[in-house]
């Protein structure tokens, strides 16, 4: 059985130097890429590899790799997955190629809206645009008589009323794991109360009325959570919610295709996107999209290749065959049912993420270090945030912000 | 001789001596054993709340996939009978078999051909006569156990895994190899000389191993990654970029890895008596004639103990080979780490508990195999100071 | 022998060391004394990006890194002296936690809190590893001898384990529903989350520490046992010592400098503990000193490292380190001392 398995495996990676299924041309240049780690990302590299002598990373640590692979001379790798928040290192250390000439020459399938510009100059080539919004169980939410809850406050009322019965484990699901995934959680919450993270010279301004406020509805959504929530990250959410363990849950769109998903999902067909609670100015949510950069520092050759690759990638084809994995913004998407949260949160008017804030990255980390001491119940609201603004200051000090 | 210790035992005491030890073992073994059970079951069976269906696995069994009475009989005596091999007959035949101080290269080579005579009879024969057997004995035949062999296929087929796994081979050859050698010279030189620089040597050794590796790492990273260009004046073209390449990773862990070795070896040297290399040398042998000739020959069970540890750096190094070497061309506990790292979906996550376990394989072999020099290696050099 | 065989025996050694440890240790130390910094500008940049829509364009006065001629961003590195460790150590918060007489505020005060934890968690695991090493090493002593060879086998499965799996089957166990936690709930019939307060989690990250080094300290002791002169031991019998002053006064003198060097290992292990804090994912709750480090080097979302930060905490971190062993350090020293006369 074993043998007989390694002799095809063997027979495989024989000929699979000739299979190019799904690609238009043979790609004979060796090249890499490195990107962040989900469904929509896996269905766009399997998609490059099809064009042969691709290797793909996809590591959800990649935005610590990133800036110094691709500041190397010659480049550790020649395609790059970003987001708007990842991509700001590397084009602020200049690493990334400008792309008005392959997209002349190669890119003719490109919608205009794809294309990333700064200062005139295409910079990157975006194939997805992504958020977070609310996801609920319909069954549980039908079977109390409850309403499909537009606020943070209504949430936390349909929380009470379905924890008083057995039906899930715990009513709310939060993706509030320490660091990176609870400063997210914070910037959706304080943007969608309408706060403003900095004052003149990226001082910054988060220890008000907003900031306490925005860390008060926090809390009292925890309280519905399962008591590890500052363990939980996206991945632990969905089978959470796939195992039918929680009811509700503001969670990435990229998310939303796995609930349907038979061989994981036991509540296929149940869960219901819609957009994300509102806040007091606009949804407790942020716009994002994601793209494709390429390294500055590479041979013409490689970049000809590399972009001609991630082309076959983020095709037609790649999409008809993963349409619910992400919202698209490639030619021949359908919104479905998984998208459907995600447009109604941009309806509402979500911010996109305030990733050209320079002081951004500082707070963010600063914000996920400094936002557990609130929720466990060590420090009060204004404690946190007065020593989260310190933290952040002496970190953009030292970064010469300040 | 009699061991005074046994026969005045109370039988009390004895007995509390083995409900201990019975109570350690499955501490110390359970871990291990349930992520190898876990690792055989398919998703909803390996995370299910309930350990029974964990262990049986009915939604396992349910696909079909299972093992049978015979199996795990013929299965387990397999393994058992390997294991008492392995402890025994095997070190007898490389104490028989190897040439004259050339004990080390005797267990590697014989560590080898008994590991991968083990993997054909294990993997190649043994699965194909089961189930015939399975087929002739009727009840005896059906499956009772789920269990299921995909994801270790995935990991190692469909990941590629036997690519990561020949640079773990390497890294650890390399850094073994070098450690000892570097080492045993090291080690031979502080242990003969009393001067206040082998002194001073040593406490800036043992300081530097108690440094976090993290702070040595970032001293690297940014050479490593920029060693093409910064090179560049010295070497032209060919100016190598480090970063991703094993072998300056081996060089890396090896030096991380002197000053225990230096330490240890040192202290097996020094209970060799010198007047052996001193009566050498009055026979007119150089300093290395006399260590080539004389301590060689006797160091092997120090030098095998200390191997081993750092074999186990080398192997179970995640911080340093996970910064320096490239995510597609590391060794497999980096590997593992992004296994984890980039797992979107629950089958995703059996899948590297997969690879886990086969991390663990070889390991387990390894103690099968050196249990006796660990032991021995230990008492000898009595590891003092 | 002389200084030229000396140093040709030692010279590979010393020079892998010397490259690899001691001068990215003395880069450190001079980081850690200077802030690096890009030069920044001001420019208008129009930025233009999808939305779920069509596409945005903004205009917007930006501070942005120069990039120089070569390529690169420009830099300056000016030396600030002890700032960084001023902005590690956080010395006003700390006065200002004296003041107000609170313990809870002082160590809320991140080096302080992982300097809290990386203590404690080394003096605390340090009895248990000798303690349980002392006893399985005892236990093993004590049994049939045609057992032995098994047991220690199996003791040995901890220690050689892969320690990033080792903490990962025993996070497996713990968390969300896992094995042990439904087997505690159903004994003890309530909800438990192990991982929902630091006190649970510290004490899982200690288990796995003893469950992981226990074993080490076991069979060096245990080989240390086969080496007690046994008419001492018959001597001590005959003179009526009965089994506990045999043990306090013969066998632990024998084990003391085992002892020593295992206590000597693990507190440099345990000191630099890592692993268990990315294992147990314990930063909201607990932090070590080397995790505090390993952050400041962790780039933010924009790319700027605390690389001056970073060094800073990590000379605080081998201070520590060396006052941890300067007792250890002693002891080895007269005892060489003593060799040489």
């Amino acid at each position: 059985m074993i043998i007989k398995k390694i002799a095809t495996t063997i027979a495989i990676s024989l000929i699979s130097s000739s299979v190019w299924a799904g690609c238009a041309f043979e790609n004979n240049i060796e090249l890499k890429s490195l990107s962040n780690s989900f469904d929509a990302m896996k269905a766009v590299t399997e998609s490059m590899a099809e064009c042969g002598n691709v290797t793909s990373v996809l590591d959800v640590d990649f935005k610590d790799k990133q800036p110094e692979a691709f500041a190397a001379n010659p480049s550790l790798y020649q395609i790059g997955g970003v987001s708007n928040g990842t991509m700001v290192p590397l084009l602020n250390a200049g690493t990334i190629r400008p792309l008005d000439d392959l997209v002349a020459k190669y890119g003719s399938q490109l919608k205009p809206s794809q294309l990333i510009k700064v200062n005139g100059e295409i910079m990157a080539i975006a194939m997805m645009v992504n958020n977070q919004h609310l996801m609920y169980r319909e069954d549980v939410l039908k079977e109390f008589r409850l309403e499909v809850p537009t606020t943070h406050a209504e949430m936390v009322a349909a929380a009470a009323t379905i924890a008083k019965y057995n039906v899930v484990d715990y009513p709310i699901g939060g993706t509030y794991k320490a660091g990176w995934n609870l400063g997210e959680e914070f910037v959706n919450n304080y943007l969608g109360n309408g706060g403003e993270f900095f004052g003149e010279g990226n001082a910054p301004s988060i220890n008000n009325a907003t900031g306490v406020a925005t860390l008060n509805t926090m809390k009292s959504l925890t309280e519905y959570m399962d008591p590890e929530y500052l363990v939980s990250d996206s991945t632990y959410v969905q089978q959470q919610f796939q195992q039918g363990k929680i009811a509700m849950a503001t969670l990435w769109a990229t998310r939303a295709g796995a609930m349907d998903n038979a061989e994981e999902s036991q509540v296929v067909g149940k869960v219901i996107m819609a957009s994300a609670p509102m806040g007091t100015a606009r949804p407790a949510s942020t716009n994002w999209w994601d793209g494709i950069v390429f390294a500055k520092n590479m041979t013409d050759e490689q970049a000809d290749a590399a972009f001609r690759v991630a082309m076959e990638g983020i095709d037609t084809e790649m999409v008809l065959a993963n349409n619910d994995d992400a919202v698209w913004l490639i030619d021949g998407y359908v919104a479905g049912s998984a998208a459907a949260g995600a447009i109604a949160t941009a309806d509402n008017g979500a911010a996109p993420y305030p990733s050209s804030s320079p002081g951004m990255g500082a707070m963010h980390t600063a914000l996920g270090n400094g936002i557990a001491a609130f929720l466990t119940g060590e420090k009060d609201a204004a404690t946190a945030l007065a020593d989260i603004e310190a933290a952040y200051t002496i970190a953009a000090t030292e970064a010469g912000l300040m | 001789m009699k061991d005074i210790n046994l026969i005045r035992q109370p039988i009390g005491l004895r007995l509390s001596s083995y409900f201990f030890l019975i109570f350690w073992c499955i501490v110390a073994a359970f871990p291990i054993f349930w992520i190898t059970v876990i690792s055989v079951k398919l998703p909803i069976d390996a995370f299910n709340s309930n350990p029974l269906n964990v262990i049986f696995g009915p939604e396992t069994l349910s696909k079909g996939k299972g093992l049978s009475l015979i199996d795990i009989t013929i299965g387990l005596s397999i393994i058992i009978f390997t294991a008492k091999l392995t402890t025994g007959w095997l070190g007898r035949m490389v104490n028989k078999y190897s040439p004259n101080g050339y004990l080390g290269f005797g267990w590697i080579i014989g560590a080898m051909a008994f590991g991968l005579s083990f993997i054909i009879i294990f993997f190649g024969i043994m699965p194909s006569v089961l189930s015939l057997l399975n087929d002739i004995s009727g009840p005896l035949g059906n499956n009772i156990l789920g269990f299921s062999t995909e994801h270790y296929s995935t990991v190692w087929f469909e990941k590629n895994f036997i690519k990561n796994f020949q640079n773990s081979i390497m890294v650890t050859t390399g850094v073994v190899t070098i450690s000892l050698t570097f080492g045993t010279l090291a080690g031979y030189g502080l242990a003969r000389s009393g001067s206040n620089l082998a002194f001073w040597i040593l406490i800036i050794a043992l300081i530097f191993r108690a440094l976090p590796h993290s702070v040595l790492v970032t001293g690297y990273l940014p050479f490593f990654i920029n060693s093409a260009e910064i090179l560049r004046p010295i070497f032209g073209e060919s100016a190598p970029t480090l970063y991703g390449m094993p072998w300056a990773t081996v060089a890396v862990l090896v030096a991380i890895n002197q000053p225990f070795t230096i330490w240890m070896l040192r202290s097996f040297f020094q209970k060799i008596p010198s007047e052996l290399d001193e009566a050498a040398r009055v026979d007119g042998c150089s300093h290395f004639q006399a260590f080539r000739r004389v301590i060689m020959p006797v160091m092997w069970p120090g030098v095998i103990t200390t191997g081993l540890f750092s074999f186990l750096l080398a192997y179970n190094d995640f911080l340093v080979t996970s910064m320096l070497l490239e995510a597609q061309n590391t060794t497999m506990v980096p590997a593992i780490a992004s296994m984890f790292n980039m797992e979107t979906t629950t089958t995703d996550q059996v899948v590297a508990v997969a690879a886990a376990v086969s991390i663990v394989v070889p390991l387990f072999f390894l103690v099968l195999f050196f249990q006796r020099q660990i032991v021995s290696g230990l008492t000898a050099g009595a590891v003092k100071g | 022998m002389n200084q030229k065989t000396f140093f040709a025996f030692i010279g590979p050694s010393v020079l892998m060391m010397v490259i690899f440890i001691a001068l990215p240790l003395a880069t450190v130390l001079k980081q850690s004394f200077y802030v690096t910094q890009p030069v920044y500008q001001t420019l208008e940049v129009e930025t233009c990006t999808p939305n779920f829509t069509g596409q945005v364009c903004v205009k917007e006065i930006k501070t942005i890194p120069t990039i120089g001629d070569n390529g690169k961003v420009i830099t300056q590195t000016s030396f600030v002296g002890l700032v960084n460790y001023q902005n590690v150590l956080e010395l006003p918060r700390v006065i200002k936690a004296f003041a107000n007489n609170s313990w809870q505020q002082f160590i809320s005060i991140d080096f302080w809190k992982a300097l809290r934890f990386t203590l404690s968690f080394t003096l605390i695991t340090l009895p248990l590893v000798l303690f349980f090493g002392l006893v399985i090493a005892l236990c093993i002593n004590n049994v049939a001898k045609s057992i032995r060879g098994p047991v220690i086998f199996v003791s040995l499965l901890p220690m050689i384990i892969t320690p990033v799996i080792g903490a990962l089957s025993i996070r497996w166990l713990f968390i969300g529903d896992g094995i042990l936690t439904s087997f505690l709930e159903w004994w003890l019939v309530r909800d438990i989350s192990m991982f929902a307060q630091a006190w649970t989690i510290e004490l899982m990250m200690m288990f796995y520490r003893v469950w992981h080094v226990a074993p080490f300290a076991a069979i060096v002791f245990y080989a240390g046992l086969q080496t007690v002169n046994q008419d001492t031991v018959e001597s001590a019998i005959i003179d009526g010592a009965s089994r506990w002053q045999k043990l306090r006064y013969v066998i632990l003198p024998h084990l003391m400098p085992l002892i020593v060097f295992v206590t000597l290992i693990h507190l440099m292990d345990a000191y630099r503990v890592f692993e268990e804090v990315v294992g147990f994912s314990s930063q909201a709750h607990v932090i070590s000193l080397q995790w505090l480090t390993y952050d400041f080097l962790t780039s933010d979302l924009m790319g700027n490292r605390s690389i001056g930060r970073a060094s800073a905490s990590s000379m605080l971190t081998m201070i520590g380190i060396v006052l941890l062993l300067i007792p250890v350090l002693r002891g080895v020293w007269i005892d060489y001392k003593g060799k040489r006369l």
